[in-house]
């Protein structure tokens, strides 16, 4: 039930089937993602290139730690814009990478619930 | 093994920390280029790192350069883990001096499998740096006593001399003989005389200040160099050398061995701006002194007394024995 966005499989194995680490990684996520998310957001509303691709960069490696790989696209679909400074193409690609972040955010709570976090 | 983590992302750095623990490593952690820069520049610092790229105050890259550029006591293997994959990128990262280079999210077995590599590596370069300063030492020192060789000592003492006229003090320079040696090899063998040149050496070392200098000059002969040393010091301190030698016979491999010692003494001031060689022949002109008044003895070299030319010729004659 966990593979739409998260592949839960993947992550279990990255951590060696430690839960207690998974669950740390689940709780740093969680603590540090929204702040990220309202970073990149407030980037792409004042179309600053530089602070797109920063913040970008840095959701896409969370993203990518989490075998959330869909989600991991999104964000570097925004870096990249953000390094080509296509400022008119941020809106519509943030956007995006939020409807999937609301996603994300519901199957984390999952996941955290199966690690018993 | 030490490794360091540098990467500003936090689930990154406990991820992999829990990784690289779990395969046994040392894991220190840091969360920004210029903290990983000067971890990896410290005396004995990590020797393997593993670098974001992106990272705020210093890019990995730029770690890499950093380190190259500063460290210089051993060799840091570092590898560059980020999410840029092009050719431009691994190029870029080799360039700054990184040793590998991972992408994220990175493969647990292979980012294990080259820090195997690293530390091979390491390992070849401790047992390179290990090989170069056994052949240092081997060329510097005396292959039987472990004390400096001649060439060593000779310079050793042109540069203590130099810096005592700078500085205007005494350097005391004693030619050092053991009395009959050479029938000690004859009556118990070269293995014997070897015994008791060693049993010199640890007790000419054992009679100076760790700063002075000892030196084995010839088969039975030492230098010693007094640093910094006023007369009475160097004349009593030449004086408990004759004393450590001859108090108690050296063990050998045959037995006790009673043998004593004669050295000639020159004190620096004495003599102005002389050439080390001259000095040098003046100490054994005073050691000669020494083994005529009966050996087991110091004398001092002054430069109001002159040898006669028979004396000279004598002395000339006992050095070629010796």
């Amino acid at each position: 039930m966990h593979n739409a966005i998260i592949n839960f499989t993947e992550l279990l194995a990255r951590v060696e089937n430690d839960r207690e680490l998974l669950r740390d990684l689940l709780l740093i996520f969680k603590g540090e993602f929204p702040g990220h998310l309202q970073a990149l957001r407030d980037a792409v509303d004042s179309l600053d290139g530089d602070r797109v691709t920063a913040e970008a960069h840095t959701l896409k490696g969370m993203l990518a730690n989490l075998a959330a790989t869909s989600a991991a696209d999104a964000a570097a679909r925004l870096e990249l814009l953000g390094q080509n400074r296509e400022t008119s193409k941020f809106q519509d690609a943030c956007s995006s990478f939020e409807n999937v972040s609301k996603d994300l955010l519901l199957q984390l709570d999952r996941c955290m619930a199966e690690v018993g976090g | 093994m030490k490794i360091l983590i540098a990467d500003d992302e936090m689930m990154s750095r406990k991820l992999l920390q829990k990784t690289l623990e779990r395969a046994g490593y040392e894991v220190t952690v840091v969360e920004n280029g210029r903290q990983a820069a000067e971890q990896l520049c410290v005396p004995d610092g990590p020797r393997l790192a593993l670098l974001d790229w992106v990272m705020p105050e210093l890019d990995g890259p730029g770690v890499c350069r950093e380190v190259r550029k500063t460290n210089v006591q051993s060799y840091v293997y570092m590898v560059l883990l980020t999410s840029k994959e092009s050719k431009e990128d691994v190029v870029a990262g080799l360039e700054s001096g990184a040793d590998d280079y991972l992408t994220k999210p990175f493969d647990r077995e292979e980012l294990k499998a080259r820090l195997r590599t690293g530390l091979r590596i390491l390992s070849l370069e401790d047992r390179l740096i290990e090989a170069r300063e056994e052949m240092r030492f081997q060329a510097t020192h005396d292959g039987l006593t472990a004390l400096w060789n001649r060439g060593v000592i000779v310079d050793l003492l042109g540069r203590e001399l130099a810096r005592s006229r700078r500085e205007h003090v005494s350097t005391a320079i004693l030619m050092c003989d053991l009395d009959h040696f050479k029938s000690v090899n004859d009556t118990y063998g070269h293995v014997t005389g070897d015994d008791v040149l060693k049993e010199t050496a640890k007790r000419l070392l054992a009679s100076v200040r760790s700063y002075d200098f000892v030196g084995r000059y010839g088969g039975e002969e030492f230098l010693v160099v007094l640093n910094n040393c006023k007369p009475a010091f160097a004349f009593a301190r030449a004086q408990e050398i004759c004393k450590a030698i001859a108090q108690k016979p050296m063990p050998s491999s045959s037995g006790p061995v009673p043998i004593t010692m004669s050295l000639g003494l020159l004190l620096s001031q004495e003599w102005g701006l002389r050439p080390v060689e001259e000095l040098l022949h003046e100490a054994d002109v005073a050691l000669y002194a020494a083994k005529v008044a009966g050996r087991n003895c110091v004398k001092l070299a002054s430069p109001n007394v002159s040898l006669t030319a028979p004396e000279l010729q004598e002395h000339d004659h006992v050095r070629m024995r010796r």
